[in-house]
C-alpha cells in the first residue's frame, strides 16, 4: 500500500529526518514498500521507530541496503528479516536503533546481513557463553576449506556478539545508568577474543605440553569496564611444563603471545579488533614480552615504579590457563596494597598527577573527554590514588572497577557520600558519551564532536529531542564542572569530614586514614596539618563554618605548591588574627581567585606569609580591584607620612610608616608570585617602597631633631640612592646604597650644619636599621668619599671640593647610579648637575683609569668572596654574576656616556640597551649579559621570597632548589636543573665579560 | 633485569661469593670502589648505598655530600682473582641523589644522557676499542719494558705472551670478549682489541678491563700502565676507536655504492668530530702526558683530518669488506687508553649527533701523509693542528657549548678546573731536558 499523505517532507522533519526528501524517497524504495505490504500500517510504525533513532537518515538509508543485502543472500533469510521488521516492536527498534547509531557497524551488517539475528535476538551472555562463541569460531572449522581464516573467523564472530551488545546499548530506556552492565559486557567480549585468540595461537605454535601460558588483563579490560573501542592492555605470563626447559618454553609462549597478539591486531580483509598492547609489563616495550611468575615477582619487588602497582591494580586472569592466572595474581596482588608505604610513593604520585593533568593541545582542551583535570582519566586515576593509600588497611576498597571502588569508598567514609553520588554519576555521563562517539564508526578517540551533525546524534542518542545538539553540550558542560571539583571531592572534604563533623550519621575517615591521605597529598607533617584543620574547622562561629567549606579547596592549592605545611600553618595564623572580620570571610568565600592567590602564596613563600601573618589586614588588597597592581610612590608615601604624622614618638611614627611598608612588600611579592609581575617591575616597585620610607624617615627624624632643638635645622638633606636603590632594580634582600648631602640655609655656618645633619642621619639610619616585623632596612653609606673613613654626610661644596681634586675612578662608577631619592629637590638637581660631569667624564677615561677599574674588579673577585661560596654560582660575585655584568656595562658607560647619551642612565639593562642600539656590544654578547643577570636577580629574589632569608647562591639543597626553580618558572622538581641552567647562563656571562671588561686577556 | 637480579642472588650462594665490590667511576675515570657484603645486597637494589660524594674527586661540593650508589645488576660479574677464596663479585653503580634522582655529576650517567639523546635520534652507538698499554719491570723510576719486541713479533717466553694470555682469559671469564690480541710497535707495548658492543657496556668494559690488565700483571711480577707516553722514542698508548651508529638492526653509516660505502649520516658524523674536534680533545686526551703522544709523530694524529687507510689521520675510514655492510665504520685516532672512556664517548657522540643535525659537510679526504706535509701545505689544504698541549686544549673546550652541555655544567666545571691545576703543577717543573741542554750553556 502506498504511504499516505502525512508523510510528507514536512512531517519527516517533525519527525526529526534532515533530509527529508531523500528520507520520502527512501520510504518509497521497493525494499520498504515490500514491508509495507505484508501488515498494513507497520510502514508508520516504521517511520515512528526510526525517528526514534540517534540518526534516522542514517537507520533509513542503512536499512535499505541492508534488505538489498538480505535479499541477495540466500542464507540470510530476508523474509525473517522483514516479518521482524514489521512484527515485534522490540526486534525492530533494536535493529533500526543499531543502524541509527552506528554507521560502522550498519556496514557490517549490510556486509554479513546474516547476522541481523544477533541483533534481533541480542541478550545479555554470560563471559563463558561468549568465550564458548568465539572459541568454536577459530576452532570448529573445517581445516579443509582455508575460507575465511581464523583471524577473520575471529573478527567477524566477534562483531557479531558487538552488534548484540550494541542494540541492547542503544535501545535502553536510560542508557547512563546502563553504562557498566555495557562496559563489562564489552570487557567480557575482549575476553572471550583474547581467549579464541589464545587457542588459535596455542594450537599453530605446537608443544603445547611444554610450557603454561595466560594472559592478564590490565587497564580497562582488566577493570572490567571497557570501552567500544579502546587498546586492550595485557601482560603475559608462561611457566614451563612439569620437566621442561625453562628458557625454551618461555621461547614458545613468547611466539604464542607474539602470535595472539597479531590475531586480534592485525588489520586483515575482515578488519582488526584492537590492538593488544602488552606495554604495561615489566621494563615497558624493553621487557621481555613473557616472564614466569617468579620473574613477574621479582620485578615488582625490587624495580617496579610506583605507577605500575597502580596498573596491578586492576589485573585480571583473562585468558589461557586459569591456575597460572590466578598464581600470578596471588604472587603480585599483594604488593599493590604495600606500595603507599613505599619510599618515593609521594614523589611519585605527585610526578603521576602531573602527568594525568599534563595540558592537552588546547585546540583540543574544550573537547577532551578523556585527558585533562576532570577527565575520565583524572576520575580513574583519583579513585586508584585513594584505593591504595587507603586500600593497604581496608580489604573492602579493593575493587578493580572505578565505580565499585568508588562506591565502596563511600560506604568507607573515605569520600563523601553526596560527592561520591555526583562523581558516579558525572562519570557515567561522560563515559556514555565517549561510548556514543566511538560508536558510530568504530573509531578510537575522546573528543566531543564539533560538527552540528554528529553532536545533534549524539543528543538524540542520549534522548534529548527538541534541540539536541545545544542540550548535550550543555549536559555535558554540567558535568564536568562536577569532575572538575574532583580533588576537592575526593581528597580534601573527606579531610575535613575527619576532623568535624559535616552530615550527621555518615561513615568518616577515621584520623589514621586521614594522615596517610595528607602525606600522600605532600603534606611533610601530617600530624600537624591535622592540627591545624582542627582548629580552623571546629566550633560553631561563622568563621569555622566558612572554613569548613573553603578549605578543601584551599588545601589542594596548598598540595601544589613547594611547601603545603607552612601555607596552611600561615594560613591557619593569619585566621586567626583576622578571625570573624566580615570583608575577610567575604573575600574568602566569594572571590575565588582571591583565595586561590592566598593560599598559593602562602605555600610558595615564607616572606609573603611573614608579612601577612604580621600584618593581617594586608589580605585585604587580595579582595581589591586592581589589588596587585603595585602604586606609585607618591601614594606610597602619602600612606606612610599620613601614618607617621599620627604619631608622636619617632620610634611609632616609624613603626607605623614600617606597617604601610610591609602591606606594599605583600602586594608586590603576592603580584610576583601570582601575576608575573616581571623582574623590571618587581624592582621598580621595590625602589619605590624603599624610597618612600626613606622620605618618611628623614622627615620624622627631622621632625625629632627640630623638636628638640626647639628651632628648624636650618639645612636641606638629600639622600641619594646607589647601586641597585639608585638603579630602580632593587631586589627583596638588597640593602640600600646611600650617599647623604646637606647644605646650610643663609646664617647656618658649616660647623653647625655638619652636626645637625650627621645627627638627622644617624636618627634616621637608627629608625629604619631597628629589627621589627618587616625586614629591617639598612642604609649602607660605604660607597661616599673617603668610604668608611669618611663623615657620613659632607655639604654639596664639601662634594664639590673632593670631587675636583681627589676622586678615583671607582667614584666615578659608583655615581653612575647616583639617583637622588628623599630630601630637597633643589638640593637634588644642584647635586646632580656637580656629578654628571664626574660619572660621565668628558673624554672617556684613559688607559690608567682602565686598568685601574680592571684591577680593582680582579681584586674584588679574589678577595671579597665569602669563605665557602662557590664561585661558578655565587649571585652578586660569581663569575658570569651579577657584578661582572654591571662592571661591563658601567666601564662602557665611563668609556662613551659622553658621546652617547642614551649610555647616561641609572638602570643596568637601559645601559647595556643602549651599547646595544650603538653597536658597542654585539647582540649575542648583550643576550649572554641579559640573560645572566636576570637570571640571577629573579632567582635570588625568589630564593628571598621562598626562604625569608637572603639566598646568595643557587641553593645547594635540593629541595630549596626546587622551590625557588618553581618561582623562577622551572617545571616542579628541577632542582638540579636549576644550578645546571644557571651555570651555563652565568658561564656564557663570563666568556663576554672577559672579553669586553678585561679585553680577551689571554689567560696563562 | 630481575632475571639478572635473580642470577646474582644465586651466583652469590652457589659460589659462595663473601663481597660484593661496587664500582663506579670519578670524573677523571679513576675507578672507585665500596665492598658490601651479600646481605646488604637486596638494600643496595632497592635504594642504594650511601657514601660521602664530597670525598671523591668530581662530586663536589654540598649536593653530594650524600650520594647512593645503586648497583646495575645487569652488570654483575665474579671477579677472576686467582686464588680468591671465597670469592668476589663486582658490579657498575649509577649515583643517585638521596631523592633518588641521577646525579649530574655521575660521568656514567654523562654518557648514559647523551646515548638517550641519540635514542631519540634513532640511534645506538657501538664501540670497538683498541687498548693499547705497556708492560714494564716495575712502576717505579726509570720503566724498563719487559721485552725487545716489535710490532706482531712473536716474543719466545716473553712475559707479554703469558702475560695477553692469562689476561684474556680473566677477561673472557669477566664476559668481556676480545678480538684480538698482539705485540704492539713498542718494547713492552701490548694491544688488546676489544670485541664490538653498545657504548655504555664497552665504556664499563674498559674500566673493568684496566683493573684486571694491572691485577694480571702483578701477578706476573710486572708493571702496566695506561699512560699514554712512557718512552719518548717509541709510539705512545692510543685506544683507536671504531665507532658505528645503528639504527634499530641496520647500520645507519653503511650506503652501498657511496665513496666508502659511507652513508650521508656518516659522514656528517664525521664532520662533526673534526668540527668540534680542537674542543673536546681535552676529554678524550686529558692528561699533559697525552699531548706527547698525540704530538709525537708516527701513527699518532695531530691534525684535523680524515682519511681512507690513512694512519696519520684523527678518522680513518677502514677497508670495506664486500658483503660486510654491517661492520661499515669509522676509527676515532686520538683517545688514549688514559681518558675517561664515559665521558670521552659522551662527546665523540655529542659531536657526532651535532653534525648530523645540523648537517655538517664533511670536508675532503687526506690522502697524504699529514707529517709529512710542510706547515704551509697544510695551511693551504686547511688543515687544522689539535690542540698542541693540556693548556691550549683546556682554554679552547672552555668555550665549548657542546662539550658544556654534553658533560652537564658541573662536570664541565670541575675538569677545567682541575685540568687547570695539573697544567700549572706541570709548567711547575723544571724538568731533566732544561738541566741537560740549559745549565751547561747559561
Amino acid at each position: 500500500m502506498a504511504l499516505r499523505p502525512s508523510s510528507a517532507p514536512a512531517r519527516l522533519v517533525r519527525l526529526g529526518f534532515i533530509e527529508s526528501e531523500r528520507a520520502e524517497r527512501l520510504l518509497r524504495d521497493p525494499q520498504i514498500l515490500a514491508l509495507g505490504v505484508t501488515e498494513s500500517g507497520s510502514a508508520d510504525a516504521l517511520t515512528d521507530a526510526l525517528a526514534e533513532t540517534a540518526d534516522p537518515d542514517l537507520a533509513l538509508v542503512t536499512l535499505v541496503r541492508l534488505l538489498e543485502a538480505a535479499e541477495a543472500d540466500p542464507e540470510a533469510d530476508v523474509s525473517g528479516l522483514r516479518a521482524a521488521l514489521c512484527g515485534d516492536p522490540i526486534s525492530r527498534d533494536r535493529l533500526v536503533g543499531l543502524l541509527g547509531a552506528s554507521s560502522a557497524l550498519g556496514d557490517h551488517l549490510v556486509t554479513h546481513p546474516r547476522h541481523w539475528r544477533a541483533v534481533v535476538d541480542a541478550r545479555w551472555l554470560s563471559t563463558r557463553e561468549r568465550i564458548e562463541a568465539l572459541v568454536a569460531a577459530v576452532t570448529g572449522r573445517d581445516p579443509a576449506t582455508a575460507d575465511p581464516t581464523p583471524d577473520d573467523a575471529l573478527r567477524v564472530a566477534y562483531r557479531q556478539q558487538m552488534v548484540g551488545i550494541v542494540a541492547l546499548d542503544v535501545t535502553a530506556p536510560d542508557p547512563v545508568a546502563l553504562l557498566p552492565t555495557v562496559a563489562a559486557a564489552l570487557a567480557d567480549l575482549a575476553q572471550a577474543a583474547l581467549e579464541a585468540a589464545t587457542t588459535l595461537a596455542i594450537a599453530e605454535i605446537g608443544d603445547a605440553d611444554q610450557y603454561r601460558f595466560a594472559v592478564i588483563g590490565m587497564g580497562k579490560s582488566g577493570g572490567r569496564e571497557l570501552n567500544y573501542v579502546s587498546d586492550v592492555d595485557v601482560i603475559f605470563v608462561a611457566e614451563p611444563a612439569e620437566g621442561a626447559d625453562e628458557e625454551s618454553a618461555l621461547a614458545t609462549a613468547t611466539k604464542v603471545a607474539s602470535r595472539m597478539m597479531q590475531a586480534c591486531s592485525a588489520s586483515t580483509p575482515a578488519g582488526s579488533l584492537w590492538p593488544v598492547d602488552a606495554a604495561l609489563r615489566p621494563e615497558g616495550k624493553q621487557g621481555p614480552l613473557v616472564r614466569t611468575v617468579a620473574s613477574h615477582r621479582h620485578y615488582y619487588e625490587r624495580w617496579a615504579k610506583t605507577w605500575e602497582f597502580q596498573a596491578l591494580l586492576k589485573a585480571r586472569p583473562m585468558a589461557g590457563d586459569a591456575d597460572l592466572g590466578r598464581a600470578y595474581l596471588q604472587a603480585v596482588q599483594p604488593m599493590v596494597w604495600e606500595a603507599a608505604s613505599r619510599e618515593h610513593f609521594v614523589e611519585d604520585v605527585q610526578a603521576m598527577r602531573r602527568r594525568v593533568e599534563e595540558h592537552v593541545p588546547s585546540a583540543e582542551a574544550k573537547r577532551q573527554l578523556k585527558l585533562g583535570p576532570g577527565g575520565l582519566r583524572d576520575v580513574e586515576f583519583s579513585v586508584q590514588l585513594l584505593q591504595l593509600v587507603h586500600g593497604r588497611s581496608d580489604e573492602t576498597l579493593r575493587s578493580r572497577t572505578t565505580l565499585e571502588a568508588l562506591t565502596a569508598l563511600a560506604a568507607g567514609g573515605y569520600v563523601g557520600r553526596d560527592d561520591a553520588a555526583v562523581l558516579d554519576k558525572a562519570y557515567r555521563l561522560l563515559r556514555t558519551l565517549e561510548h556514543r562517539i566511538q560508536l558510530h564508526r568504530m573509531r578510537r578517540t575522546h573528543l566531543m564532536p564539533t560538527a552540528t551533525g554528529d553532536l545533534r546524534r549524539l543528543g538524540r542518542a542520549l534522548g534529548y529531542r527538541a534541540d539536541p545538539a545545544t542540550e548535550v553540550a550543555r549536559r555535558r558542560e554540567s558535568e564536568a564542572r562536577e569532575v572538575r571539583q574532583i580533588h576537592e571531592k575526593l581528597f580534601y572534604r573527606p579531610l575535613l569530614a575527619s576532623v568535624a563533623r559535616l552530615t550527621p550519621g555518615e561513615a568518616r575517615l577515621s584520623p589514621e586514614a586521614a594522615r596517610s591521605r595528607l602525606a600522600a597529598l605532600g603534606f611533610a607533617d601530617p600530624a600537624g596539618a591535622m592540627r591545624h584543620l582542627e582548629a580552623l574547622t571546629s566550633g560553631l562561629s561563622r568563621t569555622a563554618a566558612i572554613q569548613r567549606q573553603i578549605l578543601p579547596v584551599l588545601l589542594g592549592w596548598f598540595a601544589e605548591e613547594a611547601a603545603p605545611d607552612d601555607g596552611l600553618l600561615a594560613f591557619r595564623q593569619v585566621s586567626d588574627a583576622l578571625g570573624s572580620t566580615p570583608w575577610y570571610l567575604k573575600m574568602l568565600r566569594d572571590e575565588g581567585r582571591a583565595a586561590e592567590i592566598l593560599s598559593r602564596s602562602l605555600a610558595q613563600s615564607w616572606l609573603v606569609s611573614n608579612l601577612l601573618v604580621a600584618t593581617p589586614t594586608a589580605a585585604q588588597i587580595l579582595g581589591e580591584p586592581h589589588g596587585l597592581e603595585p602604586k606609585p610612590r607618591a601614594q606610597i608615601l602619602q600612606r606612610m607620612r599620613a601614618a607617621a604624622t599620627r604619631k608622636e614618638d619617632p620610634d611609632e611614627a616609624i613603626a607605623a610608616a614600617r606597617g604601610t611598608r610591609r602591606r606594599e612588600l605583600f602586594r608586590i611579592g603576592v603580584a610576583d608570585l601570582q601575576d608575573g609581575l616581571g623582574l623590571a617591575r618587581v624592582g621598580e616597585a621595590l625602589t619605590d617602597v624603599a624610597a618612600a620610607l626613606v622620605q618618611t624617615g628623614l622627615e620624622v627624624a627631622t621632625r625629632a631633631a627640630e623638636t628638640r632643638l626647639g628651632e628648624p635645622l636650618g639645612i636641606d638633606l638629600l639622600v641619594v640612592g646607589m647601586g641597585r636603590f639608585g638603579g630602580g632594580e632593587l631586589g627583596y634582600s638588597s640593602d640600600l646604597d646611600v650617599l647623604f648631602v646637606h647644605r646650610a640655609h643663609a646664617g647656618v655656618d658649616e660647623a653647625t650644619a655638619q652636626a645637625r645633619a650627621t645627627e638627622v642621619i644617624t636618627e634616621l639610619r637608627r629608625l629604619l636599621g631597628t629589627p621589627g616585623a618587616d625586614p629591617p632596612v639598612g642604609l649602607d653609606a660605604d660607597l661616599r668619599p673617603e668610604g668608611k673613613a669618611g663623615p657620613i654626610t659632607r655639604s654639596l661644596e664639601s662634594y664639590r671640593t673632593y670631587y675636583e681634586r681627589w676622586s678615583a675612578t671607582w667614584e666615578a662608577q659608583a655615581l653612575l647610579r647616583a639617583t637622588p631619592v628623599a630630601g630637597d629637590e633643589q638640593l637634588a638637581a644642584d647635586f646632580l648637575e656637580l656629578i654628571d660631569p664626574v660619572r660621565w667624564p668628558a673624554d672617556g677615561i684613559d688607559e690608567t683609569q682602565l686598568r685601574e677599574v680592571r684591577r680593582l674588579k680582579a681584586r674584588m673577585e679574589a678577595e671579597r668572596m665569602p669563605r665557602g661560596a662557590d664561585r661558578k654560582t655565587h649571585f652578586k660575585l660569581g663569575q658570569g654574576g651579577l657584578s661582572d655584568v654591571e662592571w661591563t656595562i658601567q666601564l662602557l658607560q665611563l668609556q662613551h656616556a659622553h658621546e652617547i647619551p642614551g649610555l647616561r642612565t641609572t638602570s643596568t639593562l637601559g645601559a647595556l640597551q643602549a651599547a646595544t642600539a650603538t653597536g658597542l656590544v654585539t647582540s649575542d654578547d648583550a643576550q649572554a649579559l641579559r640573560e645572566a643577570w636576570e637570571l640571577a636577580s629573579e632567582t635570588r629574589n625568589a630564593g628571598m621570597l621562598f626562604r625569608g632569608r637572603p639566598v646568595d647562591s643557587v641553593p645547594a639543597d635540593v629541595r630549596t632548589a626546587d622551590a625557588v626553580g618553581r618561582i623562577v618558572g622551572l617545571p616542579a622538581g628541577s632542582g638540579q636543573e636549576l644550578a645546571n641552567l644557571y651555570r651555563r647562563k652565568a658561564r656564557h656571562a663570563r666568556q663576554v665579560v672577559d672579553r669586553l671588561f678585561y679585553g680577551d686577556v689571554e689567560r696563562n | 633485569m630481575d632475571r639478572q637480579q635473580e642470577f646474582v642472588l644465586r651466583t652469590l650462594e652457589e659460589r659462595d661469593i663473601r663481597f660484593i665490590r661496587l664500582w663506579f667511576t670519578d670524573v677523571l675515570g679513576t675507578l672507585k670502589s665500596v665492598a658490601i657484603a651479600p646481605a646488604e645486597l637486596e638494600g643496595a637494589f632497592a635504594e642504594g648505598i650511601g657514601f660521602d660524594g664530597s670525598a671523591i674527586e668530581g662530586f663536589t661540593r654540598v649536593y653530594e655530600a650524600d650520594m647512593l650508589a645503586k648497583p646495575d645488576p645487569s652488570t654483575f660479574q665474579v671477579l677472576p682473582w686467582r686464588g680468591e677464596r671465597p670469592g668476589t663479585g663486582r658490579m657498575f653503580c649509577d649515583i643517585l641523589l638521596p631523592d633518588g634522582s641521577p646525579s649530574l655529576s655521575d660521568s656514567r650517567q654523562v654518557l648514559q644522557r647523551t646515548l638517550a639523546r641519540a635514542a631519540d635520534m634513532g640511534f645506538t652507538m657501538y664501540t670497538h676499542p683498541e687498548v693499547e698499554f705497556f708492560l714494564l719491570e716495575d712502576g717505579k723510576g726509570d720503566p724498563t719494558p719487559v721485552d725487545q719486541g716489535g710490532y706482531f713479533d712473536h716474543v719466545h717466553n716473553g712475559t707479554g705472551h703469558d702475560f695477553r694470555r692469562q689476561a684474556i682469559q680473566m677477561l673472557e671469564a669477566v664476559g668481556i670478549s676480545v678480538e684480538f690480541s698482539h705485540h704492539e710497535g713498542a718494547p713492552g707495548q701490548n694491544e688488546i682489541d676489544l670485541r664490538y658492543a653498545d657504548a655504555l657496556s664497552t665504556a664499563d668494559n674498559i674500566m673493568t678491563f684496566r683493573t684486571i690488565v694491572k691485577e694480571v700483571a702483578l701477578e706476573q711480577g710486572v708493571y702496566a700502565t695506561f699512560m699514554p707516553k712512557v718512552f719518548a722514542d717509541h709510539p705512545g698508548s692510543g685506544m683507536h676507536t671504531h665507532i658505528s651508529l645503528f639504527e634499530g638492526d641496520k647500520n645507519a653509516f653503511y650506503e652501498a655504492g657511496a665513496p666508502y660505502q659511507l652513508s650521508t649520516t656518516a659522514r656528517q658524523f664525521m664532520a662533526g668530530l673534526l668540527h668540534h674536534g680542537r674542543e673536546f680533545t681535552a676529554v678524550t686526551n686529558q692528561w699533559v702526558n697525552s699531548y706527547k703522544r698525540l704530538w709525537g709523530g708516527g701513527e699518532a694524529p695531530a691534525h684535523l683530518t680524515w682519511g681512507h687507510n690513512n694512519r696519520s689521520a684523527m678518522i680513518r675510514v677502514p677497508m670495506y669488506k664486500p658483503g660486510k655492510s654491517q661492520s661499515t665504520r669509522v676509527e676515532v685516532r686520538t683517545l688514549d687508553s688514559a681518558c675517561n672512556p664515559y665521558l670521552a664517548y659522551a662527546v665523540l657522540l655529542a659531536a657526532g649527533l651535532k653534525g648530523i643535525e645540523e648537517g655538517y659537510e664533511l670536508p675532503p679526504e687526506t690522502e697524504d701523509d699529514v707529517w709529512s706535509l710542510s706547515d704551509g701545505e697544510r695551511r693551504a689544504m686547511g688543515i687544522k693542528p689539535l690542540p698542541a698541549s693540556l693548556s691550549e686544549a683546556t682554554e679552547l673546550m672552555e668555550n665549548s657549548d657542546l662539550v658544556a652541555e654534553t658533560l652537564g655544567e658541573q662536570i664541565f666545571d670541575f675538569f677545567l678546573r682541575n685540568k687547570r691545576r695539573e697544567w700549572e703543577d706541570y709548567r711547575h717543573q723544571v724538568t731533566p731536558f732544561e738541566l741537560q741542554r740549559l745549565l751547561p750553556r747559561l
